[in-house]
């Protein structure tokens, strides 16, 4: 997957400055036949975020390395935090790189939670990052990003596109 | 028969030099680790290089027979410049990749893309390797690197004539950091790639060194055998497990999934023979009512369906067939069938809390891992895939189904080695199948006899509908019309037609399909090129003429048609008693023909004398492994459509053994004469698309000896056989 | 959308941290699929799944079509007083569906 520099805006700036790796994420892959336009992943993200920065860190994503068809993808994301009235997770969210629709899902905790971890099983239709993004009770937002193989798919992969 | 002798393997072998240290795939398979017989300094991830010299070659992608360790070790044993007869190779494992962040790559082998797919990496790694060796010797002289170079194995510091060798200066290469710049060297001065070079596994097959999956042997391992539903999507009902618990050997009796049994035994043998004495009960579910027939009225229908995918469109075909002149028009049709790896699907597992091991052949190690790690719920750094040389794969053990049930199954019995082994009615029966279609072809003539349009319908199974919908394209399966694509350097059709209509009425039944060897040229290829025949004949025209019309845009096509015309000798007339028949068709990025010389005797007698093919892959890494290959799949491909299908019936496949589904024997087989025509310029695969035109070459050649066409398979229907 | 499974502690310990599993059936159409003649299978996926403790939200989630089939969520709340911890699935269609389980915090 190639890097690819977005449309700069004020916001998507400080984003991709302060992300760091984050960049590699959001640049997508060139244009196939169906996955979405540069700019869907990065709108779904900006709409959690809107102008603020997100960071590596706090949050961390499990995903395994290797799935076969993507069709059962186990997922499990926590996020480091006391969970106390002054300093928990408001809100975790998942997005991906390459599906049709770049959220996956979007979970909303409160103090009572105790810990801000939450298990899933998700769907991949090909290789590609899966994303986190966790907002803290002061507005913090914090993130993670594991590369998953959907091995099928690399069985499947036409070198002469 | 008392007094026969000795049969030594050796002594059929008479005097080969093994070259090639051999193969350190699994030799001694010790318990946990199949390459703990390297010892020796990482060049690279690639190289290998011991202080004997012996220089070990990591390859990513499966052998299968098709030749490709041996070619990957040829190409990078060609950028590294080291001396082939020290090379031997190993397989790194899936876990290994990935915990070197993909380091190898991917290691998916099918497609006919083991050699395209990874030839720049391993020659860029192999490359990589030289330069780090030729700069750890000139860091040891201290001498510039640009003095110095590396011809097999030895570096030597021009100005001085100094000399070194890999295995001196392997260990203070490999902690040199990775150049940056790299120049591959030019096809046209290969030294060891493209050479006919013996392959580096031949000795240890003929003198039964080499292990397979059906030969793990493990400490303390039990064996199972398993019966999944005979009737696709049942499920397992109940089993009466307590009468077999006594019998000899039996240790335990496992469900596995919701649809399948197994029985655990000591033996093999004593598995098998147990879970034959099994009572089970079966809900065979709705599918039990599906047969050939009514898969077959399902598919006719999809011929004249309104609606169906576009493949590859040109004017207005439908306009110009009901304008044409003169119409012709044929219905095809093409059955499942079976790989029939001679080496039936086997998974050994062993599983413990904190971790799961696998060793299997496999198409993929990386899907072999992900299903050993979704199978035995751990996580991945947890779990690793021993891969072994397969005994045949042609596409089946790119699947995992095997792997899964071998997980489970070793679940069940922690820190017992567990190997499943399936019996040959359970693999043929269970089989993902080369999918079934039909095909109606119209060709219409203008006044004068040319050619003007041309509507092919196919009527059947995706593939990717069924194992990789991800990939269909708003519900069109763009492999259902592999070598019949407007363009594109993978797969395009070779004939320019003004109105051209290639569509798909897509029907999925139950069966599972997959990826069969060739996967949809091996039809594709008969319609397309049996029915060009018939369009000929009905013009009154040479087949060969008649092509070559239709042929000025597209010179690569026409190229390998033309020798394989020359090869049979189509200008000059044949011997008495012998037709002609040719085909060509472009898949997997390569251009192939096939011109056969056949007699008919009592009408249904075949007697195929001679075939020539002709194959344009680009570049050619190994000459002699392709005329193999070639000849190989032609055996696969005659031996389906003479011999082969799988029918349906009460929901489930009848054919459960070679008794019923038969191949051919050498005596049936011309030796085959091999046009190997690389342009250049682009690499193309070679494992798949020869196979698909030696059929309509001799289906054509039949018609031209018999003026009977025959377009329903396999030809044995027809009370046809080899002569 | 008739087979739910919970998975909440019959007791706890008061503030102690428990873990809630749920798994309902239902095939979360995604709207990409196609049937066995290629024709599209419309959407239809539960989008929404909430939790409450005797009548307040400890959690909720927003589904979307990359959630697998026969939707599998597992989280933590502390266990804060005796009583009814009820699970609610909406779908695109309207239809909804209820799990209770009770809990017995001392």
């Amino acid at each position: 997957m190639s890097d690819r520099q977005l449309d700069s805006t004020a916001t998507r700036r400080q984003f991709l400055t302060v992300a760091g790796s984050l960049i590699g994420a959001v640049a997508v892959a060139p244009a196939q036949a169906a996955p979405p336009a540069p700019a869907t992943l990065a709108a779904a993200i900006d709409e959690i975020v809107g102008d603020a920065p997100v960071r590596r860190g706090k949050v961390k994503l499990e995903v395994p390395p290797l799935v076969e068809n993507g069709n059962a993808v186990p997922l499990t994301v926590s996020v480091d935090s006391p969970m106390t009235e002054r300093e928990h997770v408001k809100s975790i969210h998942i997005f991906n790189e390459k599906n049709p629709q770049p959220n996956v899902a979007s979970f909303y905790l409160d103090p009572r939670a105790g810990r801000a971890q939450v298990s899933t099983r998700i769907r991949l239709a090909d290789s590609q990052k899966v994303i986190a993004i966790a907002q803290l009770s002061d507005d913090s937002f914090w993130s993670d990003n594991v590369d998953v193989v959907v091995t099928l798919a690399a069985c499947l992969e036409n070198p002469q596109k | 028969m008392n007094d026969l002798p000795q049969i030594n393997r050796r002594s059929f072998v008479i005097g080969t030099a093994a070259v090639g240290g051999g193969l350190a795939l699994g030799l001694e398979l010790p318990f946990g680790r199949a390459q703990a017989a390297t010892g020796g300094p990482e060049v690279n991830a690639w190289v290998v290089v011991r202080p004997d010299e012996t220089v070990v070659i990591r390859v990513a992608r499966s052998e299968m027979g098709q030749g490709t360790i041996t070619g990957l070790a040829q190409l990078v044993a060609e950028e590294l410049d080291c001396d082939w007869s020290k090379v031997t190779v190993e397989y790194p494992t899936p876990g290994q990749n990935v915990a070197r962040e993909r380091v190898w790559g991917n290691m998916s082998t099918g497609g006919s893309r083991g050699i395209r797919d990874s030839q720049e990496l391993v020659r860029k790694g192999g490359a990589a390797a030289r330069l780090m060796l030729i700069q750890a010797a000139a860091d040891a002289w201290n001498v510039p690197a640009a003095e110095c170079g590396a011809v097999g194995g030895v570096i030597t510091h021009k100005p001085s004539g100094r000399t070194t060798t890999f295995g001196k200066v392997a260990e203070a290469a490999g902690k040199l950091d990775p150049p940056k710049e790299i120049q591959l060297k030019d096809p046209k001065d290969w030294k060891i790639a493209g050479k006919p070079l013996k392959r580096l596994d031949t000795m240890d097959k003929l003198t039964g060194k080499l292990t397979y999956g059906i030969d793990v042997k493990l400490p303390g391992m039990l064996n199972a055998a398993i019966k999944d539903c005979p009737v696709f999507g049942g499920t397992l009902k109940s089993f009466d497990a307590g009468k077999v618990a006594g019998m000899r050997g039996v240790k335990k009796v496992v469900p596995v999934g919701d649809s399948a049994i197994a029985v655990v035994a000591d033996t093999w043998w004593q598995a098998k023979t147990a879970i034959d004495a099994l009572p089970i009960v079966w809900d065979e579910g709705e599918n039990a009512k599906v047969s050939s027939a009514s898969i077959a009225e399902w598919l006719k229908a999809g011929l004249d369906a309104e609606e169906a995918f576009v493949g590859n469109q040109n004017g207005d075909a439908k306009a110009a067939l009901a304008d044409a002149a003169k119409k012709v028009d044929a219905v095809y049709a093409y059955p499942y069938q079976n790989h029939a790896t001679m080496e039936p699907m086997n998974a050994t597992a062993l599983y413990a809390a904190d971790k799961c091991e696998v060793w299997c052949p496999t198409q993929n190690g990386e899907t072999a891992l992900a299903a050993v790690i979704e199978a035995s719920g751990l996580p991945g750094a947890k779990c690793d895939v021993h891969k072994l040389t397969l005994g045949g794969g042609f596409g089946r053990r790119i699947f995992t189904d095997f792997v899964r049930q071998a997980v489970a199954i070793a679940k069940e019995m922690p820190g017992t080695p567990v190997k499943l082994l399936w019996s040959r009615e359970e693999d043929m029966t269970h089989g993902h199948y080369h999918p079934v279609t039909q095909a109606k072809m119209v060709g219409g003539f203008d006044a004068s006899g040319n050619l003007t349009a041309l509507h092919m319908r196919i009527s059947g199974q995706s593939i990717l509908a069924s194992v990789f919908p991800q990939n269909l394209q708003n519900g069109r399966d763009p492999a259902t019309f592999q070598g019949l694509n407007p363009s594109g350097a993978e797969a395009a059709i070779g004939y320019t037609i003004s109105n051209l209509l290639i569509d798909h009425s897509m029907r999925n039944p139950h069966v599972p399909p997959g990826f069969w060897r060739g996967v949809n040229i091996n039809h594709n290829a008969i319609y397309l090129e049996c029915f060009m025949d018939e369009l000929a004949h009905a013009a009154g025209q040479d087949p060969v003429a008649f092509r070559r019309k239709l042929m000025a845009a597209h010179p690569k096509h026409l190229a390998v048609l033309n020798a394989a015309a020359d090869g049979i000798g189509w200008e000059k007339p044949a011997p008495q008693g012998i037709h002609r028949g040719i085909a060509q068709m472009m898949a997997f990025g390569s251009y192939v023909a096939a011109a056969a010389e056949i007699s008919v005797t009592g009408g249904n007698k075949i007697k195929i004398h001679r075939i020539v093919a002709a194959t344009d892959p680009g570049y050619a890494v190994n000459p002699a492994q392709i005329e193999r290959q070639i000849a190989g799949s032609f055996v696969y491909g005659l031996s389906a459509v003479f011999y082969q299908e799988c029918t349906v019936k009460a929901g489930r496949i009848e054919q459960e053994n070679f008794d019923t589904y038969g191949s051919m024997r050498i005596a049936d087989m011309p030796k085959v004469e091999s046009v190997i025509m690389p342009s250049g310029g682009f690499w193309g695969g070679v494992g798949e698309p020869t196979i698909c035109v030696a059929a309509p070459a001799v289906l054509n050649a039949f018609f031209n000896a018999t003026g009977k066409r025959i377009r329903s398979f396999p030809l044995k229907n027809h009370n046809l056989s080899f002569a | 959308m008739t087979h739910a499974l919970v998975n909440v502690p019959a007791r706890a310990k008061r503030g102690e941290i428990i873990e809630i599993k749920t798994l309902i059936s239902h095939p979360m159409e995604t709207g990409y699929r196609r049937d066995e003649v290629g024709k599209a299978i419309p959407r239809e996926i539960i989008h929404r799944f909430t939790c409450t403790y005797n009548g307040v939200e400890v959690f909720r989630a927003d589904l979307f079509p990359a959630i697998s089939a026969n939707p599998f969520i597992s989280f933590f709340t502390r266990a804060a007083e005796s009583g009814v911890i009820a699970f609610n699935w909406t779908a695109d269609n309207g239809e909804t569906h209820t799990e209770t389980a009770t809990i017995a915090v001392d």
